[in-house]
């Protein structure tokens, strides 16, 4: 049997990291774009405790305590941005709010 | 003891006394005259006795040093190391500096106090008082330098005060509308103005030969530089080195006769006399016209090297016997034309020509410390006759005051109170100007045992020896000495007064007649400074020392003169026989003297009876001919119309139309227009806007292209950063692998 | 670090739940394919000894995040909006290079991992009982705890302001 090692997390994380960042390059919906965001998120915090357990030091799960409040925050306040926008935009296809253009 | 160091404030105390009068003075005379007039005189006076202590400190020092010579360093003036050229600001104490500042200050103070009662009542009394501390301060300069170029400070210094003071009633005019004083102070100022040509001309060949304006550097040079017999390159010519000590001390003369008033350049000294009589009597009789004769004394080493280098000039004639020759044509000259003058100054203003002639005759023919010691008895007896007749006229304007306001008529007739025609009979008026003028008078024509007497002996007896026709001009120029000053006598003190104001004159006030005194006194014993051997046996007998049986200023000028004493070891020795007292040179001149006196008493016995009679002496055509003043008129006819005319046509002909209209409009302007109108119109418009503006389009143009990624859409932005890190993760793997 | 059966297992079930968010077509569906996701990366903190961030997972990630993710779509009618299907010239170009992007970071770290020579071994269990958590917590991260207290309440309050309207009576 082949043992788990710290590579295999390595891969996963990296997996699921470049489908988090396909979904935030391809989708239009900017609810799913913020979920993508999550995801990659997600994937940092996993590849943290990893090396955390591999490395046998405990500041690794510290920091993914840190990440997950600070993803709360940040989640909170994006969707109240997004509510916002479609208060007047009447969409969230991520396209249509291109007022920034030069 | 060591007073050396005492030396810098010689000088400053006379600047003290500048900046107080001339800042603060006014206010003192303007608020109070009669406390201020005080606080203004009495401070410059105290100033002036103070220097005169440093002075006598200074002689005390070197009586107790040996004679030693010192240069008291003050600070560094010129300093070119590259050309080895050093020019301090430093004060010599020796021997000759002392003596002539003794009598600068000396005489200087009691000028002043006299002075203090002559201006009372002017309304720029302080001012008076700064220019006289400032010249005092100048004249010091002059004599206590340590290098030629110092002196020559000085030596501009006072010629500057002389016109300060000359034209300092400037604003008066006389009865013919022209403003006689200015114009006499801008006379004394441009012909001292040729002499000082001569001079600078002196300072550059001396520093082109000698490489140095010290005096110890410059005798030492030229010894060196005479006996190796040194020829001196001036670019495309050369020269040996006697010609040029002989051009040296050439323009020295020339500078001297500007300074000390002889033939050609003595015009400006009786034009002086319009200033006020101390101005005259300090300035022009006892220090400042000495100052060529301190030159020559100073420079006789220069002036012995030219004497040996032979007739140089034109062939004919060697520089020290140009300078005799000069000294006694304008010692008899002047005394001529004193004969024909009317003026109580005017006369006494010849006078001091003619012995300012027999001091520079003297130096010119070697007799350096006979110069010296009639420079100091001359000083005395002529400032004391000069301070006398300052009296006179001032009895003669408060007698014509009183008379005047007596009668009720106001000056209708115009009134010189210096005209010795409306005077006469004055001895009983005055007494006291009249004892202590008739001792000056007496020791001016040389009657022992009077001061005048042995020092004018020494000369002729000099002249007698090595210079047969100097002393023939010289003791002709003594018989006139007498018998003008006999003539003044008499006019002024004797007979009966000729007009009112004569008639009410009455004497001065005690700071007026104490100064007389002092310098009668003065004038009396001052013979005794160098009293001569009474026999050959006995100069034999004294080891042939050049002191006489007193050993005065012979022994004590000796140091800086004869045996000029270098800062370095080493003593340059120049040759001196001693003063003997020769009985027939001596009895010849007092015989001579005492028949001018009566002679003039004889012809003026009764004569002029009023002020409107002629002279006497006018019978005699030939003497009564130099009236004409020969040197004036010629250069009035000959010298001064010219000059205007070459004045006249550089100030409006090329001054005015060619540089200011010419130049400055066309040339200057038009350029300056077409520059600025090229600046405008090309180098602005085109080149400044057009690369401003080109800046900006280029921006434009660069903006429009990159604003071509804003697209606006997150999603592209997205991608971009997506890129980016992307992008740096393979850099990345590829330095690791 | 644990059993690899169960590791596949659980891998392949996050990696599927991940894919699913990204291609579903329905909002709903792809936020409840994440809580999947969450949910599982929970499990596998569990694997690795990490049972209080796990919980924390579950609880935060799982429960409050998605379920506000939840809020939000039914709020905005979302899972009626159907992804818009046009695919213009340029949106061809941007998926192509993304897809190429993607490609190389999987590549790029494929190759680190290989070719990587760091020990594999694990370190020996640590305590990871949520008071040793705590302990490390509050002795060295004392700072960063502080700030992050600042931080949500500065989020509290943006949410509060973009929240306002300016009509009155009107419902946000």
């Amino acid at each position: 049997m082949p043992e788990v090692t710290i590579d295999w997390y390595i891969a996963l994380s990296v997996i699921l990291f470049t489908i988090g960042s396909l979904g935030v390059l391809l989708r239009r919906n900017a609810i799913i774009i913020f979920m993508s965001v999550e995801m990659m998120l997600n994937s940092a915090n996993l590849a943290f405790v990893a090396f955390a357990r591999h490395l046998g030091d405990l500041d690794g799960q510290v920091l993914v305590f840190f990440v997950i409040t600070v993803a709360a925050a940040e989640v909170a306040v994006g969707l109240a941005l997004i509510v916002a926008i479609f208060r007047t935009k009447k969409t969230i296809n991520i396209d249509d709010m291109n007022l920034l253009k030069g | 003891m060591n007073a050396y160091g005492l030396a810098p404030l010689l000088l400053l105390f006379p600047a003290l006394g500048v900046l107080f009068n001339g800042l603060v003075g006014r206010r003192f005379v303007e608020a109070d005259a009669r406390v201020g007039e005080r606080w203004s005189g009495w401070v410059a006076s105290l100033m002036a006795i103070s220097s005169f202590v440093v002075a006598v400190l200074l002689f005390l020092t070197l009586q107790a040093n040996e004679f030693h010579a010192m240069v008291v360093p003050i600070m560094d003036w010129i300093s070119i190391p590259a050309a080895n050229f050093y020019v301090p600001w430093a004060i010599r104490v020796d021997t000759l500096s002392v003596t002539m500042m003794l009598v600068v200050t000396g005489v200087g103070s009691l000028i002043h106090i006299y002075a203090i009662g002559y201006m009372h009542g002017d309304p720029n009394f302080s001012r008076f008082f700064t220019y006289f501390n400032l010249f005092i301060f100048f004249m010091l300069i002059l004599v206590s330098g340590s290098t030629y170029l110092v002196l020559f400070v000085g030596w501009e210094g006072v010629g500057l005060c002389s016109f300060l003071l000359i034209s300092f009633w400037f604003d008066r005019t006389n009865a013919a509308g022209k403003a006689m004083n200015a114009d006499a102070g801008r006379k004394a100022f441009i012909v001292n103005r040729v002499g000082d040509f001569g001079m600078i001309l002196a300072l550059f060949l001396m520093f082109w030969t000698f490489r140095s304006l010290e005096f110890g550097t410059v005798f030492e040079t030229a010894v060196e530089m005479f006996h190796s017999n040194h020829v001196v390159e001036f670019g495309l010519f050369s020269a040996p080195i006697g010609v040029v000590i002989t051009a040296i001390t050439a323009l020295f003369l020339l500078g001297a006769t500007g300074k000390s008033a002889q033939i050609p350049l003595y015009v400006w000294l009786p034009d002086a006399m319009a200033g006020p009589t101390p101005v005259s009597a300090l300035i022009h009789a006892a220090t400042m016209v000495t100052s060529g004769i301190y030159l020559i004394v100073r420079s006789n080493v220069l002036f012995e090297l030219a004497r040996e280098s032979g007739p140089v000039i034109f062939g004919v004639i060697s520089s020290p016997d140009l300078v005799a020759l000069i000294g006694a044509s304008t010692g008899l000259l002047a005394g001529l034309i004193a004969f024909t003058q009317f003026d109580i100054k005017k006369v006494l203003a010849y006078s001091t020509v003619s012995q300012l002639g027999f001091m520079i005759a003297a130096a010119g023919m070697g007799a350096y410390v006979a110069a010296m010691f009639h420079l100091v008895t001359h000083a005395f007896f002529k400032a004391l006759l000069f301070l006398g007749s300052g009296s006179v006229i001032h009895g003669m304007e408060h007698g014509h005051h009183l008379h005047a306001h007596g009668h009720g008529d106001h000056h209708e007739d115009v009134f010189d109170p210096q005209d010795m025609r409306t005077m006469g009979g004055l001895r009983h008026k005055m007494p006291t100007t009249f004892w202590t003028y008739l001792i000056g008078a007496l020791a001016l024509s040389g009657i022992p045992p009077l001061a005048g007497f042995w020092s004018k002996d020494e000369i002729l007896a000099h002249g007698n020896e090595h210079a047969i026709l100097v002393y023939v001009v010289l003791a002709l120029a003594a018989v006139c000495t007498a018998f003008y000053m006999g003539r003044q006598l008499h006019l002024t003190f004797f007979g009966e007064p000729r007009h009112e104001a004569a008639e009410h004159a009455h004497e001065s006030p005690r700071l007026m007649t104490v100064p007389l005194m002092a310098l009668a006194v003065l004038a009396v014993a001052g013979g005794f400074l160098n009293l001569p051997y009474l026999t050959a046996s006995l100069a034999e007998a004294n080891g042939n020392h050049p002191a006489g049986i007193f050993l005065g200023l012979e022994s004590w000028l000796e140091h800086s003169i004869t045996a000029f004493e270098l800062s370095k070891e080493g003593i340059i020795h120049l040759p001196h026989t001693p003063i003997v007292l020769s009985p027939l040179v001596a009895g010849i001149s007092t015989l001579l003297a005492l028949l001018a006196l009566g002679g003039a008493f004889y012809v003026y016995r009764n004569k002029p009876e009023t002020a409107v009679d002629p002279d006497p002496l006018q019978k005699l055509k030939p003497l009564w001919w130099f009236r004409i003043l020969p040197f004036e008129t010629f250069y009035m006819k000959f010298v001064v119309p010219p000059f205007n005319r070459l004045a006249d046509w550089l100030a409006f002909a090329v001054d005015w139309n060619f540089w200011h209209d010419f130049v400055h409009n066309n040339i200057i302007r038009d350029m300056f227009v077409s520059f600025a109108t090229f600046l405008a119109d090309v180098f602005d418009k085109f080149g400044v806007d057009g690369t401003v503006n080109g800046i900006g389009s280029v921006t434009k143009g660069l903006a429009g292209v990159i604003r071509r990624t804003q697209t606006g859409f997150a999603r592209t932005y997205a991608l971009g950063v997506f890129l980016g890190a992307v992008a740096l993760l393979a850099y990345f793997l590829w330095v690791i692998f | 670090m644990g059993n690899p059966i169960i590791f596949l297992l659980l891998a392949v079930v996050a990696i599927g739940s991940a894919i699913g968010m990204l291609t579903s077509q329905n909002a709903v569906h792809s936020a409840l394919y994440l809580v999947l996701n969450f949910a599982t990366i929970g499990i596998f903190y569990i694997v690795l000894n990490a049972p209080f961030i796990a919980m924390v997972q579950i609880t935060v990630y799982a429960g409050a995040i998605m379920v506000l993710f939840l809020f939000v779509i039914m709020l905005l009618g979302a899972e009626q909006l159907r992804g818009v299907t046009d695919v213009h010239g340029g949106e061809r170009v941007h998926r192509a290079v993304a897809g190429l992007l993607a490609a190389v970071l999987l590549l790029a770290s494929a190759l680190l991992l290989f070719q990587s020579e760091a020990p594999t071994t694990a370190a020996p269990m640590l305590d990871t009982s949520p008071t040793a958590l705590g302990l490390r917590l509050f002795a060295g991260y004392v700072f960063p705890f502080e700030v992050t207290g600042l931080l949500l309440l500065a989020s509290m309050i943006g949410v509060f302001i973009f929240g306002k309207t300016k009509k009155r009576g009107k419902d946000a």
